[in-house]
């Protein structure tokens, strides 16, 4: 395999895991627009023992879980106090202070950034993401899974019914956390280095994104979504020069036109979104979908023997 | 006096925070509805007047255009994009079961949308900072010993009395009336007779001149534009909002000046690097402590999102 | 005369200086089927709210089995025998109809073990055994795995009481279980509520269809403006002029009464 797909293949299994940290919160009906945050305090906590004390990936990585997981657990008792838009704010705010924090840091590289002596190819992610995956499938069939997507429905009955809402918050706030805290973990040791720059708004922006338009109500959503968008700008690759060209010259601009390669993959991103609220606002994967797809395997089931 | 000219500078700096919360805070209040798109009709509007200007109509159909033809073509053309955000937004809104999440529906409509201008705009002009060919900025006064750069002043003035203006709309008006109605029950609106597909936009409108008059000022005054102008503005602008009070536009005012005054002196004792934290951690310590900020009601946007 | 299960004492609620519930006081015999009725308005459901501390009442006392409750949070009220059903529909749409009635089990299964054991991953749980056996038993057997949200109106509100019930209570809530079904279907309620109260359960039930309030209590508390007007046996509750005034009015009355007399 080619260093080009084995990058693509890190990145994926790193917004899996990036994209069930947010989903589990979301799952509850919190939405965290903070998550650019918790990955940044998984990567330097990574990079900084890796730089440090040169500790193996076996060793950083759940340290990085653990620092994430905590931060996460502290936050969530305040913020999860907020709603609606107040709770968006205050996930953003924690970003970006977070995001501050570390810039005026010189023991964490400050505007420089810190390079990651310890580098996993992309099996290493690829194994996590896949039991990343199978924990929250897990979580999600249990009894606390059900009580997160009864207190999303509806917060008041789920207090009458017994459900402690303000644990089953900050639980799944907090081992969200943790999960974007080893997708920041695997980040630092994919790409070797980290700088603060690489943790802003728009990561937090993308990979809530991933989550909503993926669907939140099943754990086929994040999976559906992270690799949806992550495998979309890599297909868009090869179209897009000449839609590129095309549309600078519908500016008025002649001649040849460089822009970031990024900028694409986000307009598409951000027209994806429009188009998704306008005409399936609870994302890709819905349960009535995944109800829907489960009788009608086993009516072929039974077709077949029939025919047999 | 330094003091005292710092004061002066954060002012200056905060009327455009102002202007953009207040923007922010329109949609909130009346709507419930934090729009992300905000920051980026703000830098689409410092962006459009400095292409007209410096490069003319599209399709190469005419030269540059004069300074203050372009400014006002890019104020409207903020109106226009703000009118195609509501179109995509609320138009197609039905909350479909009530719960937490699925009324965000246009909160992330707008997140699409900020992705998709922004980005448009990286693409059509390039990612670099642009310079603006307006009114010579050096203009200085000076008054009493302070020294005050005249587009400032104007600038200050102008925000000042739009947001009066403003607040005299909603007061007073029919308009304002149908939309403070919406304001407080959008259903009991709706049965009182207020058109609420009708009147919708007018916060779209508002908020569109809102942001395009913020993204001009900012042109003339500091002669730059890129197309990352939004997001710094943006979230300063957010910050004052929550500051003030969610929904309250003069809270919006007194909000963006307090961010615009730490921001300076911040900068000032600590440094560059320290604002970024000095901003968000006051939001975040009002957002505990007193959620409903200096002047807002406590209702607004505490309901389900 | 059993002792009561649920016995309130002077309770009083008013939001923003409007009396709502005004110095209700009444017991709800051990075992019995007692309506709690009263014209729209009359505080019926406020009072439900109030006895599962979803408000706390301005003054008075909610006694559970003789022990005052009025402190213990609204979460753990379910915890000590009672369940109940609400007036508009408030299932959780998105589950399935299965999981709504395994989350109506919440209250007995708190603690981190029964929180993470998986409801039906590899095989069936006695979770999920026993909420398909309470689904079955209403009739409702062949809805399990449908998501609420794409159900029809009658089979939720039938839902919302098995949901109630799978918390095993003592006693039993529902507010308006009848409302919006059609005859027949009521007639199915009936008898099921029968059985269940023929179980042990005890019941209070807000409910506008008289006919079926008839022919399930046979005790009845009627409210009117929050204030109680009547605390009797069911078959007496028309011949009642406190009552007779507050739904048809205080010139009606006194012919209405004399009309009942008539017919009895």
């Amino acid at each position: 395999m080619g260093g080009y797909w084995s990058g693509i293949l890190s990145i994926l299994a790193i917004n899996v895991i990036f994209a069930y940290g947010i989903f589990l919160p979301v799952a509850t009906g919190q939405l965290n627009l903070g998550g650019a945050g918790f990955q940044a305090l998984g990567a330097y906590v990574a990079a900084y023992l890796s730089y440090n004390y040169d500790w193996p990936v076996g060793a950083t990585l759940p340290l990085a879980i653990l620092v994430a997981g905590v931060v996460g657990f502290l936050v969530a008792f305040p913020i999860l106090r907020l709603r609606g838009v107040y709770l968006v704010l205050g996930t953003f705010a924690f970003a970006e202070v977070v995001a501050g924090l570390i810039l005026n840091s010189e023991t964490l590289g400050g505007a420089m950034g810190l390079p990651v002596p310890a580098f996993v190819d992309y099996g290493v992610p690829i194994v996590l993401a896949a039991l990343v995956t199978l924990f929250v499938f897990f979580l999600m069939s249990t009894r606390f899974g059900l009580v997160m997507r009864a207190v999303h429905d509806d917060e008041v009955v789920s207090d009458l019914m017994g459900v402690d809402i303000r644990g089953v918050k900050v639980a799944a706030f907090a081992i969200g956390a943790g999960l974007c805290g080893l997708a920041g973990g695997l980040y630092a040791h994919t790409f070797t280095y980290v700088e603060i720059q690489a943790f802003n708004a728009l990561v937090s922006i993308n990979v809530l994104l991933f989550v909503l338009l993926g669907g939140t109500q099943t754990a086929f959503g994040p999976l559906f979504g992270a690799a949806f968008f992550t495998l979309l700008p890599e297909a868009l690759r090869i179209l897009l020069p000449d839609l590129q060209q095309a549309v600078a010259s519908l500016f008025g601009i002649k001649g040849e036109v460089r822009a970031p390669d990024d900028s694409w993959r986000f307009v598409i991103l951000g027209l994806v979104t429009v188009l998704m609220m306008v005409f399936r606002p609870e994302g890709l994967v819905t349960r009535p979908l995944t109800e829907k797809l489960r009788p009608r395997r086993r009516a072929r089931l039974a077709g077949g023997e029939v025919a047999a | 006096m330094l003091l005292l000219q710092q004061l002066v500078n954060s002012v200056m700096l905060g009327s455009v925070y102002v202007t953009v919360a207040v923007a922010f805070t329109l949609t909130i209040g009346i709507l419930n509805f934090l729009n992300f798109t905000i920051p980026t009709l703000f830098m689409l509007a410092g962006m459009i007047g400095w292409a007209l200007a410096e490069r003319g109509l599209p399709f190469g159909l005419s030269g540059p255009l004069p300074w203050p033809l372009a400014l006002l073509v890019a104020v409207a053309v903020a109106i226009l994009a703000s009118l195609v955000v509501e179109r995509f937004t609320f138009r197609y809104l039905k909350a479909r079961y009530g719960d937490a999440t699925e009324h965000a529906i246009p909160l992330v409509s707008s997140l699409g949308f900020l992705l998709i201008i922004e980005n448009l705009v990286r693409i059509a002009y390039g990612t670099d900072s642009q310079r603006f060919p307006g009114p010579e900025a050096n203009l200085t006064v000076e008054i009493g010993g302070l020294f005050v750069r005249l587009p400032q002043i104007v600038s200050l003035v102008a925000v000042l009395a739009i947001v009066a203006a403003l607040s005299l709309l909603l007061k007073r008006s029919r308009i304002g009336r149908g939309l403070r109605a919406i304001a407080e029950n959008p259903d009991a609106a709706t049965i009182l007779g207020v058109d609420v597909n009708r009147i919708v936009p007018v916060v779209f409108v508002l908020t569109g001149l809102l942001c395009g008059l913020a993204g001009v000022l900012f042109a003339i005054n500091y002669g730059e534009v890129s197309p990352a102008m939004g997001d710094d503005v943006g979230t300063k602008a957010i910050a004052g909002m929550v500051v003030g009070g969610l929904g309250s536009i003069w809270g919006a005012v007194a909000g963006g000046l307090i961010v615009g005054l730490t921001e300076t002196m911040t900068i000032n004792y600590f440094g560059a690097d320290t604002v970024q934290v000095a901003v968000w951690g006051l939001l975040l310590l009002v957002l505990f402590v007193r959620p409903q900020g200096l002047f807002g009601h406590n209702a607004i946007g505490k309901g389900k999102l | 005369m059993t002792a009561p299960i649920l016995s309130l004492d002077g309770v009083s609620k008013s939001f923003g200086g409007l009396d709502v519930i005004s110095n209700v006081g009444f017991d709800v015999a051990a075992g019995g089927r007692t309506a709690l009725i009263g014209p729209n308005g009359a505080g019926k459901t406020t009072l439900f709210n109030l006895i599962f501390g979803v408000y706390r009442q301005d003054s008075g006392a909610i006694r559970l089995e003789g022990r005052d409750i009025s402190t213990v949070p609204s979460r753990r009220r379910i915890g000590l025998g009672m369940a109940r059903s609400f007036q508009n529909i408030r299932l959780m749409p998105h589950l399935s109809v299965i999981e709504n009635i395994m989350l109506g089990q919440q209250a007995r299964a708190n603690g981190l073990g029964a929180m993470l054991t998986p409801l039906s991953l590899f095989g069936r749980t006695k979770w999920r055994v026993e909420a398909e056996a309470l689904l079955a038993s209403m009739g409702l057997g062949t809805y399990p795995c449908e998501v609420v949200a794409t159900l029809p109106y009658g089979i939720r509100k039938k839902i919302e009481v098995v949901r109630a019930l799978a918390a095993s209570p003592k006693l039993l809530l529902l507010d308006e279980p009848a409302a919006g079904l059609n005859p027949s279907e009521t007639a199915n309620l009936r008898d099921f509520l029968v059985e269940i109260a023929d179980g042990g359960v005890t019941l209070l039930v807000v409910e506008h269809d008289m006919g079926f309030v008839r022919s399930l209590c046979d005790h009845a508390v009627v409210l009117n403006f929050g204030r109680k007007i009547y605390d009797g046996p069911t078959a007496r509750v028309q011949d009642d002029p406190d009552v007779l005034e507050a739904y048809l009015g205080p010139r009606h009355a006194p012919a209405a009464a004399g009309e009942g007399a008539h017919a009895a």
